[in-house]
């Protein structure tokens, strides 16, 4: 495969199309295997979630540590097409200030004051199917990555930046980001940088940039830095002061295993990344990385409490990232993790809770949407979750 | 005395000679530059007044003050006046009609507002980007604040916490915080805006725009009307002005009931075949309810058989009752009764608020006095008291005061300028004045507006209906870039002035000769393009825009193979003006276009220039290539890639006038840096 | 020899400046004079129609007074003339142009007269009476002809030409009469019109560029009222003419209207006065010049009106002889803008366009404006049907017209019923281009700016069995 990814760019092009349907073949092998799974034990046991008591919960933080804690979430509210979603696939969610952003397969939809409205592309959207949000923290615009190029609404106005009337690298956007005044977005044919007060564009691809195929994936920024997730190059590191890249990616070069642990990235094909609290998250389909600036370590479903080594997605926010997985969602600090999961025969689910090597799970009624995760956000003791199945929200649950 | 005779004979015999072989050659020579056969014989029209640079040109021109903008001091005993021209700030004493002094800032001041303490003046530097603080103690100037690019309209935060300055060519918002003097954000604006007013309760900021929306041709026009948060600074609305442009500047009612906003009403969709019924331009004002529903009704300052084009400023009077707006190319202020406007629209009907603005009859009902002013009146200003209406005669260098009880003039205020109008001056005042139009109905500013070109496109229909529609051109700087016109017609502007253009464009008595030769003599030497201070502020090249030199000068592709000498950028394009002045085909030829060729437009300032293509079909210099330049007609580029087309059109939009590079640092110097 | 040489030349330069001298002197000398049109009698009810009793009056004599000093004998302009009246001071003060019978019999003809000198030279030579001439700017001038059996059944109808007479260019083609042409200062021309045909209609000032281009209303009065004499264009924008009640009354009041909204300023400026207002003329005072009569069976004298206070002034003139009907100052006033003009008598039809046809003005009581959709049009002729348009959806049609031509155009809705008109008569000149809101629409309103389907498409021929118009192609500007 990786061969594949290194031949001509005609291939990479044919593989923007393919990997671009990864996501919904995703969709179809998780919800085949679905089927195979038993239910959990004791997830018949329905405890409400007001009933859980911190004493029950081993590996759960003490309240002294508090801020470093991976904090339960519960209470979970569902939301498909059927209460007013564009559609049921959701493939992103951004929490702004009051409302709620959602990026579905048929458009964008907006929660606020507990109701849903919906944009398509025939209110200007450049494309149906939206598969990232940001928000300018510093001019509160909305920046929406779609499968058919990236549209900045502001002010109720849906502007359209394309590859055929701007410097944009190419429609595919997988995931934009506001930092500062500028706008960063990862698309099938390169990473492009929009200066909001220059207006001008840059794009970085292999032939400019440590890339191995202009296709990335991610993007995230940090430190004065800027993560591009590069399908088979690993993490690219761009200064944006020194305007000087480096590249990490995984040192034993083997696709199909990580065979050295905690070497580095733990492989070349990486679907996000995201900087907080200084630590480097990174995931791929095959694990999870965490880059503490000195050392790498890896995770993995079969020795940590991650859900699945097929990852989507994920976004830190302080100690704490959250990982999209094909089999669930996971949230981790690094050591112990919480990881939901949806019964494949009714609405209820567990939170698996992971400490030490011990497992402490806990039913959830009603549970996430669906297991197929795909986007995050939260703010304050909230959390959002983008299922293929509709969105969740859940509450921090106060032990 | 026989000799003397004879030798006297023999001079005149031998001047004869002479002089008719010449007289001929001169006549054919005049014949062929101004396409007609009775045109006087005066060399100095061509060889005196289109001569740019150098000994005659400051022989022949002066150094105007070209007032802009005014502001008033909270007692009302100053006023403020920004001289475009002059690059100055001038202060006068509003009581005694004298000016007090002159205050040196940067390039082309636009506006100007003063703090609540009245110590420091703000003015801002349209050529500079820039924003000049000026100690009125000291008078001085203190500070300079970097902007966006082209800096006009500004105003400060309820709380002057904050300064927002309108950049009128990158179209956005500058946010300043005045703590640090540092740009904390830059909101994205309507097209070209130069207006801002804040809401009388703080909460709102009105950004106007000039230019509409990019559509393809037939579809509806818009201009956005830009709405920030005064709380937040944040982007709240973009408000949507149907079928209008121009909208130069906004004004509240005290009690923040109405904004009104000033514009134009073109019909650029509908053919060129007539003025008459105001086929061509309607001009009025719109009015965005602040309450309520927020409906936006328009409404015409014309009149069935008389037009007041070019409405510039707006202000209302302090008790609410009237509203004053400057129409630059009649020399008028139309004087608006604002509680007829209210009566107007309370008892229309839906259908009829829906025809209003294309009522030419109606205006009778609200407006309730014309007053004649010097030439070009551009910004206004009252007094606290609202008794006094000052006008900046933008063309006249001075300012004149009207009563605005008795709307009667009550005196003039001379800024010092030079008495003498020059003959390009004359034709300044010509192209900024609708009165060689019939009934006044548009002047060449309004579809040039700054004396470049306003965005549209328009059916000329000089044929068939319907049929090659153009894209606006520029006039800035093109005397070095003959044939005109996209077909390449017009040889010289004296033709492009001439009989036709008085037929097809202005239908009424075609210029005098002696006007013919003024207003060529300006578009030839006083329309300069501003500085390329967004892209190219000092002639020094981005690494991409270096790269993009590179691919616009190639000699073969990227697969090493030769490119054709046709086919290559820099061979139609050369520089200092690139264009070869040659026409040419780069299979731009739409259906209805009838089968030309078309004038290699000239590049200098050309990222200031959307949309692209004779037509207007491409909103952006990309499209220029990825839609419509598909098969390599229009220089080869499907070799490239993405970042190689990006770094072309980077270099494309750094192309700047070529005396810059002898000016640059020059045109630089009153740019203040912090 | 040489001295005398010079003496010579001197002698030679001396006769043609001294000509110049006294000429120009001469030009000078009737500045200020009044030329009035007196008449002995006053009888017999005017015909609008045909302008018997009204234009065409008998023994009417052109005479000159001085307003500084009424004793003074009047001067006597025209002793050698049947009849002669419509006197136009030229813009440069030094010419009269008016209409005059030589003899009883003859048609009348235009006339110029040279005031510093007196002589009078004739403008026009036709079979048919020429009227109430007008100066244009460029040495041209306009005037009423009356037609005899003309194929587009005009009655009178206007002509331009040259002051030397040549170059005579008919500018209206329908079939109405056009009497008392005057010129705009933005150089249209506005005259009193009335369709005679189909049916006769009430009068209307139109106003047409010289070249008989973009023929509009102008101004229409009260229902049956008569325009009975010349409008003039005043400095302070207002046209002055004079307006007869409809009914036996037939009081003739002295109207304004405001050139900026003509079809809306209408001003009695004679509603406190009894009597009637002959005609009026605006001297170089301000004030206007009017004749006027107190009652019917009184003659007619001149006088002074103030149109700030509206009211009569000082009575400048009587006639001793009879009744003062016409009267203009002898001054240099401001040319007329001299307007270029579109057509090509090489190309054979003109371009209509109509933005859509179901727009057909405001009605303010209702603030309805939309009528039954229609979807085609009928375009009419004198004497026969030129063919039936479907329109676009948008409601746009755009015709190619045969030139001087005249045309209505009735609405049809899809079952070929009448939906509105037809309306009046129109024409296009060669390679003229003209528009349309709608039919019958508000005269005040602009064209929206829309982009109109039909213009992307060829023009519809009319009549619409030609199928093969051979004409000069217009070339690209």
């Amino acid at each position: 495969m990786k061969k594949m990814l290194r031949s001509t760019s005609f291939k990479s092009a044919a593989l923007i199309v393919i990997v671009s349907g990864a996501i919904s073949l995703g969709f179809i092998l998780r919800e085949t295997k679905q089927e195979s799974i038993k239910p959990m034990a004791g997830s018949a046991v329905s405890l409400p979630d007001a009933a859980v008591k911190r004493a029950d919960i081993p590996g759960l933080p003490a309240p002294d540590d508090e801020s470093k804690a991976v904090p339960l979430y519960g209470n979970w509210k569902n939301f498909t097409s059927k209460d007013g979603l564009p559609a049921d696939k959701c493939y992103c969610v951004r929490i702004d200030g009051d409302r709620v952003l959602v990026g579905t397969h048929g458009g964008l939809a907006v929660y606020e004051k507990g109701k849903w409205k919906t944009y398509t592309s025939k209110d200007g959207l450049s494309h149906n199917g939206i598969v990232s949000i940001d928000v300018s923290e510093l001019t509160g615009d909305v920046w929406l990555g779609t499968l058919g190029g990236l549209t900045k609404w502001s002010g109720g106005k849906f502007e359209i930046f394309n590859q055929f009337n701007s410097g944009m690298p190419n429609d595919l956007v997988y995931m934009v980001i506001c930092d500062g005044r500028d706008v960063w977005c990862a698309t099938g044919g390169g990473a492009g940088h929009y200066n909001t007060f220059t207006k001008e564009w840059e794009i970085f691809t292999e032939m400019n940039a440590p890339m191995h195929e202009p296709w990335t994936y991610g993007i995230s920024a940090g430190d004065g830095k800027i993560f591009i997730a590069a399908w088979g190059g690993g993490i690219i590191e761009y200064n944006t002061k020194t305007k000087q890249f480096r590249d990490y990616v995984d040192p034993d070069g083997f696709m199909e295993i990580d065979l050295q642990p905690d070497d580095g990235v733990v492989h070349d094909i990486t679907t996000a990344t995201s900087w907080a609290d200084g630590i480097l998250w990174v995931s791929t389909y095959f694990g999870m990385s965490r880059y503490d600036g000195k050392y790498w370590k890896g995770y993995f479903k079969e020795d940590s409490g991650l859900a699945s080594n097929f990852i989507n997605f994920l976004r830190a926010e302080g100690p704490v990232a959250y990982m999209c997985t094909d089999d669930g969602f996971s949230s981790t600090n690094g050591t112990n993790w919480v990881t939901y999961r949806r019964n494949t025969n009714d609405a209820n689910g567990v939170a698996v809770v992971t400490t030490g090597g011990v497992k402490k799970e806990i039913p959830q009624t009603p549970s996430i949407a669906h297991n197929f995760i795909i986007g995050v956000d939260g703010q304050d003791d909230v959390i959002w979750v983008a299922t293929s199945k509709g969105v969740s929200r859940g509450e921090r649950l106060k032990l | 005395m026989r000799r003397f005779a004879l030798s006297i004979g023999t001079i005149f015999f031998l001047a004869l000679l002479v002089f008719i072989p010449f007289k001929k050659w001169a006549r054919d020579h005049v014949n062929f530059k101004t396409a007609v056969d009775d045109h006087p014989l005066l060399c100095t029209n061509c060889h005196l007044y289109i001569v740019k640079d150098g000994l005659i040109a400051r022989m022949v021109n002066r150094e105007y003050l070209s007032p802009m903008n005014i502001t008033v001091s909270g007692d009302g005993s100053k006023i403020y006046i920004t001289a475009q021209d002059g690059n100055a700030l001038i202060i006068a004493d509003a009581l005694n009609d004298k000016v007090l002094n002159k205050i040196d800032v940067g390039q082309k001041p636009y506006g100007v507002i003063i703090d609540k303490t009245g110590r420091f003046a703000y003015v801002s530097n349209q050529w500079s980007d820039n924003i000049s603080v000026v100690d009125l103690g000291t008078l001085k100037v203190v500070d300079s604040l970097a902007t966006g690019n082209g800096p006009s309209g500004i105003s400060f935060s309820q709380d002057e916490k904050f300064l927002y300055v309108v950049n009128s060519y990158s179209s956005d918002l500058t946010v300043i915080d005045l703590a640090s003097g540092i740009e904390s954000k830059r909101l994205a604006t309507g097209s070209n805006p130069t207006g801002i007013q804040l809401s009388p309760d703080g909460k709102d900021i009105y950004v106007t725009a000039r230019r509409a929306i990019l559509v393809p041709y037939g579809e509806p026009m818009a201009t956005e009307l830009t709405v920030v948060n005064g709380e937040s600074n944040r982007i709240k609305d973009y408000l949507k002005v149907e079928s209008a442009y121009m909208m130069e500047n906004v004004a509240f009612t005290p009690s923040g009931d109405l904004a009104f906003v000033t514009l134009i009403r073109p019909k650029n969709l509908v053919p060129t075949i007539q003025v008459e019924r105001g086929w061509m331009m309607n001009h009025g004002f719109g009015v965005i309810e602040q309450n309520g529903a927020g409906r936006i009704i328009q409404l015409l300052t014309d009149e069935p058989q008389a037009y007041y084009s070019d409405p510039y400023d707006i202000v209302i009077t302090p008790d609410g009752k009237k509203a004053f707006i400057s129409n630059s190319g009649v020399n008028t202020i139309t004087v608006i009764d604002i509680d007829s406007v209210k009566a107007l629209i309370s008892e229309s009907t839906p259908e009829m608020l829906e025809l209003w603005p294309d009522n030419l009859g109606v205006s009778s009902r609200y407006v309730i006095k014309r007053i004649p002013t010097g030439n070009n009146p551009k910004g206004l200003a009252l007094s606290p008291d609202g008794k006094y209406l000052f006008v900046a005669e933008h063309l006249q260098d001075r300012v004149s005061i009207i009563n605005t009880t008795t709307l009667e003039p009550e005196g003039t205020i001379e800024l010092g300028g030079p008495g003498k109008v020059t003959v390009p001056r004359h034709g300044r005042r010509l192209l900024n004045n609708a009165g060689r139009t019939f009934q006044n109905q548009y002047s060449c500013y309004t579809c040039h507006p700054d004396e470049h070109e306003d965005g549209l496109m328009y059916n000329m229909a000089s044929k068939d209906m319907g049929r090659n529609i153009t894209n606006t051109q520029s006039l800035r700087d093109i005397s070095d870039t003959p044939p005109f016109k996209w077909n390449g017609k017009n040889q010289t502007v004296f033709k492009q002035d001439g009989i036709r253009f008085s037929t097809v464009l202005t239908r009424t008595e075609q210029f005098s000769y002696k006007d013919l030769d003024a207003i060529t003599s300006h578009i030839m030497t006083g329309i300069p393009y501003p500085p390329n201070l967004q892209f190219n502020p000092d002639g020094n090249l981005t690494e991409a825009q270096l790269r993009g030199k590179k691919i616009f000068e190639r000699t073969t592709d990227n697969f090493g193979r030769e490119i054709p000498v046709n086919n290559r950028c820099v061979t139609c394009h050369p520089a200092p003006y690139y264009t070869n002045l040659k026409p040419s085909d780069v299979s731009t030829l739409a259906a209805s276009d009838d089968s030309m060729l078309f004038d290699t437009p000239h590049l200098n300032n050309i990222y200031a220039s959307p949309p692209y293509l004779h037509d207007g079909r491409a909103k952006t210099l990309e499209e220029i290539w990825t839609l419509y330049g598909k098969d390599d007609r229009h220089g080869l580029t499907s070799d490239m890639t993405k970042i190689e087309l990006n770094e072309l059109v980077e270099y494309l939009k750094s192309l700047r006038s070529p005396d810059y590079d002898a000016k640059g640092s020059e045109i630089q110097k009153a740019s203040f840096k912090r | 020899m040489f001295p005398s040489r010079n003496v010579l030349k001197l002698i030679v330069l001396f006769f043609p400046a001294s000509v110049i001298l006294l000429t120009a002197c001469g030009k000078r000398s009737m500045e200020g004079m009044l030329i009035v049109t007196e008449m002995k009698g006053l009888n017999g009810d005017p015909d609008y129609i045909t302008g018997e009793s009204w234009r065409y009056l008998p023994q009417t004599r052109l005479i000159a007074i001085d307003p500084e000093d009424g004793d003074k004998a009047p001067l006597i302009l025209t002793s050698g003339f049947f009849s002669a009246r419509f006197p136009e001071v030229s813009h440069d003060g030094t010419h009269l142009l008016f209409a005059a019978q030589k003899n009883q019999d003859d048609p009348w003809q235009i006339w110029e007269m040279e005031l510093a000198g007196l002589e009078a030279h004739q403008v026009t030579n036709s079979s048919e009476n020429s009227i109430d001439p007008a100066y244009l700017p460029g040495r041209r001038i306009v005037f009423c002809r009356e037609m005899v059996n003309d194929s587009l059944k005009a009655g009178h109808t206007l002509f331009t030409c040259n002051l030397d007479g040549s170059d005579i260019r008919r500018i209206t083609f329908n079939p109405a009469t056009y009497f008392a042409a005057s010129v705009l200062m933005d150089g249209r021309i506005i005259c009193n019109s009335r369709q005679i045909y189909p049916s006769i209609e009430d009068p209307a000032i139109m106003a047409l560029r010289p070249d008989g281009t973009k023929a509009e209303l102008f101004y229409k009065g009260e229902v049956s009222a008569e325009l009975f004499g010349r409008s003039w264009e005043t400095t302070d924008g207002k046209i002055v003419f004079i307006e007869a009640d409809a009914g036996d009354s037939g009081r003739k009041r002295l109207t304004s209207i405001r050139y900026n909204r003509p079809l809306h300023t209408r001003n009695d400026l004679s509603s406190s006065l009894p009597g009637d207002f002959l005609s009026v003329f605006p001297a170089s005072n301000g004030k206007l010049l009017v004749s006027y009569r107190p009652g019917e069976n009184e003659p007619s004298a001149l006088y002074e009106f103030d149109t700030e206070k509206m009211i009569l002034g000082q009575q400048i003139y009587k006639s001793a002889e009879g009744n003062i009907i016409e009267a203009v100052e002898v001054a240099i006033h401001e040319k007329p803008r001299k307007l270029p003009s579109e057509l090509d008598h090489e190309v054979k039809t003109g371009l209509l366009l109509c933005q859509n046809i179901n727009v057909s003005g405001l009605k303010p009581s209702s603030g309805k404006y939309s009528l039954p959709a229609a979807d085609r049009i009928e375009i009419i002729g004198i004497d026969s049907s030129l063919g039936v348009v479907e329109v676009e959806e948008d409601g746009s049609f755009y015709l190619k017209v045969s030139a001087d031509m005249p045309f209505r155009i009735r609405t049809l809705n899809s079952a070929g019923n009448v939906i509105n008109g037809p309306g009046s008569w129109y024409w296009v000149r060669p390679n003229e281009r003209r528009g349309c809101v709608g039919c019958h629409e508000d005269h005040e309103m602009t064209p929206a700016n829309r982009y109109s389907l039909a213009v992307g498409k060829k023009p519809v021929a009319v009549p619409v069995h030609l199928t093969n118009i051979s004409e000069k192609k217009v070339e690209l500007e």
